[in-house]
């Protein structure tokens, strides 16, 4: 939010986020590299590079499977919502651990050869025709580069720069990434074990992946936003429908959705795409006559969506019309930033 | 819904949802660790291979013989590899000797290196260049493999370095590209058989007649297969040389 | 050349194209098409990697805003309709790649014994 790029903003939340993010990841890796070795009991140690790449790739798959997670959990229930503040550097931790695993990977399978250790990863096993056996290596190659990419691309520049939708839309690459991450453990690591431990802790947690986000994705659909039509003027929904500092988001009859807010007694709407991430403004509320996200907290003033100075983001704004005991909106956007007069909500008696 | 606390990342947590934060994130941490000790601790036994440092550096004389890839058969041996062993041989690294012992064909050859050794399976690993591998002076012995007739074996094929202990563990699919750029550097193919061949659990891979094993093969390393063979015996070492076309996933 | 050699160097020649596009959209281009950026250095190589990777993207939306068509409407506009098939589709991937990868896996067949198929010629019969 602030005026000039800086490489990360902190503030305490995030410290506490990451804090216990390193925690779990450097519990999970001290665990499995120091502690795992002595309990094995075999004749001989696993060689510490696969027990390292095994230790980095089980860690960067848990790890993708809680932040995918996290997304519909946050739809089914808000109070997961500041898991998803600072997934970015989730994320980013999540592409280092991914990373780590493919270096021990390659400098151990795919080293000591004649041929190029990268020439040789894609090049050693091509039964691109079977199941098993299948070079599950591209799968992981293809999951690790959207991982490049999202990660590169997590600082707010690439937001504004791309614009939040084609910012989301590369982003969801996560979503191959992940059921490629899936076919490349169900096609490597759970065809070599015979223990089966592993086995259903990915069943387990690619499942709940799976699950929550059909879940969270029906409920959305179900109740799903109300959508208006008619001519210009779009019916939101009863003025005794309103609460004071917060939002009604409908659906206009152009796919956008809008998002307005009774504030001090009075109507103003906003498009519900924060300007920062398009997160869903009509789901924050105003605090101190700001309208705030839910997601990362940015915040815009209600009667003319431009964020408070020094910031300078703007949402559209859309003008507003009470008829008949119904809260009605103009379906043309104002450019962002444009100031529309409030518009007082008959009270109650007044009103019937 | 509404009711429910608002976080705003930048203000301080409402009390509400403290608690809940703190219990997840418990949850999490611990979780992780629990995780990694469950899958750190139920890895499979990778079994007893490993480069045999320990034993010092082996220097044996013998007789070439290429199956296609060579074999020495030991004719002056030492305390570990003694006369009529016979030794499948590799390089440092993925690569096999076969361009360095192919002009020795039929002759005595002294080869000096480190045992790789699981089981009853061995190889040496040679030192790079004439120190690792030179001709010897004297009469070679004639190499007469002996005929054991014709097998239908279940098993794996793998390579032989790294399932003799080069790699720990040195088998099975996760390990395939790895074992697949092995073979393809020249180092020899081995079978495990699921139960002793004439005593042998490990034989050598060839293809028909005297040829390299087939590419065919390359698609089933690291998976159980049922395959006809025939095999001979090389002084102590069992070869089998699969014919393609029977090569079966195993069940 | 191989083919793993091919796609080694394609990915080389991708990159040097992505360095060539980072050196001038991070020293001149962003600060002509974002006033935040103007001043602000210390986090412009954080972006090197992005550039590198998506740098046709870079140069697309650098054409954008340098030419100002760049459309205000659009960035309010999330993807969101699409959550509802990338749940179903990303579900059916799941249960295909597990259900496939627990189908084919093999447990170590040891009960199954060699079986001698035939005798070596000139051997007693």
């Amino acid at each position: 939010m602030s005026v000039k790029y800086i490489p990360v903003q902190w503030n305490p939340n995030k410290w506490y986020y990451d804090a216990a993010l390193l925690a779990g990841v450097v519990l999970f890796l001290w665990v499995f590299i120091y502690l795992t070795p002595g309990a094995l009991g075999h004749d001989r140690p696993i060689n510490p590079q696969i027990h390292n790449a095994r230790a980095f790739g089980a860690c960067a798959f848990l790890m993708l499977t809680v932040i995918l997670c996290i997304g519909p959990l946050a739809r089914l229930d808000r109070r997961f919502l500041p898991l998803l503040y600072n997934r970015r550097h989730f994320g980013v931790l999540t592409c280092a651990v991914a990373l780590t695993h493919a270096f021990y990977v390659l400098n151990w399978y795919f080293a000591f050869s004649a041929t190029d250790k990268y020439a040789a990863v894609l090049e050693a096993n091509t039964s691109y025709g079977q199941l098993a056996g299948f070079p599950f290596e591209s799968l992981g190659i293809f999951a690790l580069l959207c991982l490049l990419i999202l990660a590169a691309t997590s600082h707010d520049f690439w937001l504004k720069f791309l614009t939040p939708p084609v910012w989301k839309s590369l982003h969801y690459l996560i979503y191959p990434a992940y059921a490629a991450i899936v076919g490349h453990v169900a096609l490597g690591a759970l065809q070599d074990q015979q223990n089966l431990t592993f086995a259903w802790i990915v069943c387990v947690g690619a499942g709940l992946v799976a699950g929550l986000h059909v879940a969270a994705a029906l409920k959305e659909q179900l109740a799903g936003d109300y959508e208006g039509g008619g001519g210009d003027w779009i019916d939101i929904c009863a003025t005794s429908a309103m609460t004071e500092g917060y939002a009604k988001i409908a659906q206009l009859p152009d796919g956008d959705r809008v998002a307005v807010y009774l504030n001090e007694g009075r109507l103003s709407a906003l498009s519900n795409a924060c300007a920062h991430q398009n997160g869903p403004l009509g789901e924050g509320k105003i605090i101190n006559c700001l309208v705030t996200c839910p997601w990362h907290g940015f915040q815009y003033n209600v009667t003319n969506g431009r964020a408070p100075a020094p910031f300078t983001e703007k949402v559209p704004t859309y003008r507003v019309r009470v008829e008949n005991g119904t809260v009605m909106v103009h379906r043309q956007a104002n450019p962002p930033g444009t100031y529309v007069e409030p518009v007082p909500l008959p009270s109650a008696e007044g009103a019937v | 819904m509404k009711k429910a606390p608002f976080f705003v990342g930048y203000l301080p947590v409402p009390r509400d949802l403290r608690v809940f934060l703190w219990i997840i994130c418990a949850l999490l941490v611990v979780g992780a660790g629990a995780a990694g000790y469950a899958v750190g601790s139920t890895q499979d036994n990778p079994g007893d291979g490993a480069f045999r440092f320990d034993y010092g550096r082996q220097t044996v004389t013998g007789v070439i013989e290429l199956t296609p890839l060579p074999l020495l058969h030991v004719t002056e041996g030492n305390d570990r590899i003694p006369a009529g062993r016979t030794l499948m041989m590799t390089a440092g690294g993925k690569a096999g000797v076969p361009d360095r012992a192919a002009p020795l064909e039929g002759q005595l050859a002294t080869v000096s290196g480190v045992l790789l050794e699981r089981g009853d399976l061995d190889m040496l690993q040679l030192r790079g260049g004439q120190g690792g591998l030179r001709a010897a002076e004297g009469d070679a012995p004639a190499v007469t493999p002996e005929p054991l007739g014709r097998w239908k074996l279940t098993g794996e094929i793998c390579d032989g370095k790294c399932l003799a202990g080069a790699m720990r563990p040195g088998r099975g699919l996760a390990h395939k590209a790895c074992a697949n750029l092995c073979l393809t550097g020249g180092i020899p193919p081995v079978f495990v058989s699921t139960q002793p061949v004439e005593g042998a659990e490990y034989l050598m891979v060839t293809g028909p007649d005297g040829t390299a094993m087939p590419d065919a093969a390359y698609d089933r390393v690291g998976q159980f297969i049922t395959v006809e063979a025939e095999i001979t015996r090389h002084g102590d070492l069992l070869v089998m040389a699969i014919d393609p076309a029977t090569m079966e996933v195993s069940d | 050349m191989t083919g793993g050699e091919f796609i080694v160097r394609l990915a080389q020649i991708w990159l040097t194209a992505g360095a060539v596009t980072g050196a001038l959209f991070l020293t001149i281009g962003m600060d002509r098409i974002d006033e935040d950026a103007r001043g602000a250095y210390v986090f412009r190589p954080l972006l090197v990697p992005a550039v590198l990777l998506i740098w046709p993207l870079v140069l697309w939306r650098w054409f954008v805003l340098e030419t100002g068509r760049d459309n205000w409407a659009a960035r309010h506009r999330p993807p969101r309709k699409q959550h509802l098939v990338v749940a179903i589709v990303l579900a059916g991937l799941i249960l295909i790649s597990l259900t496939a990868g627990l189908m084919v896996r093999q447990s170590w067949p040891g009960d199954v014994a060699p079986e001698q198929l035939t005798r070596a010629v000139g051997e007693g019969q």
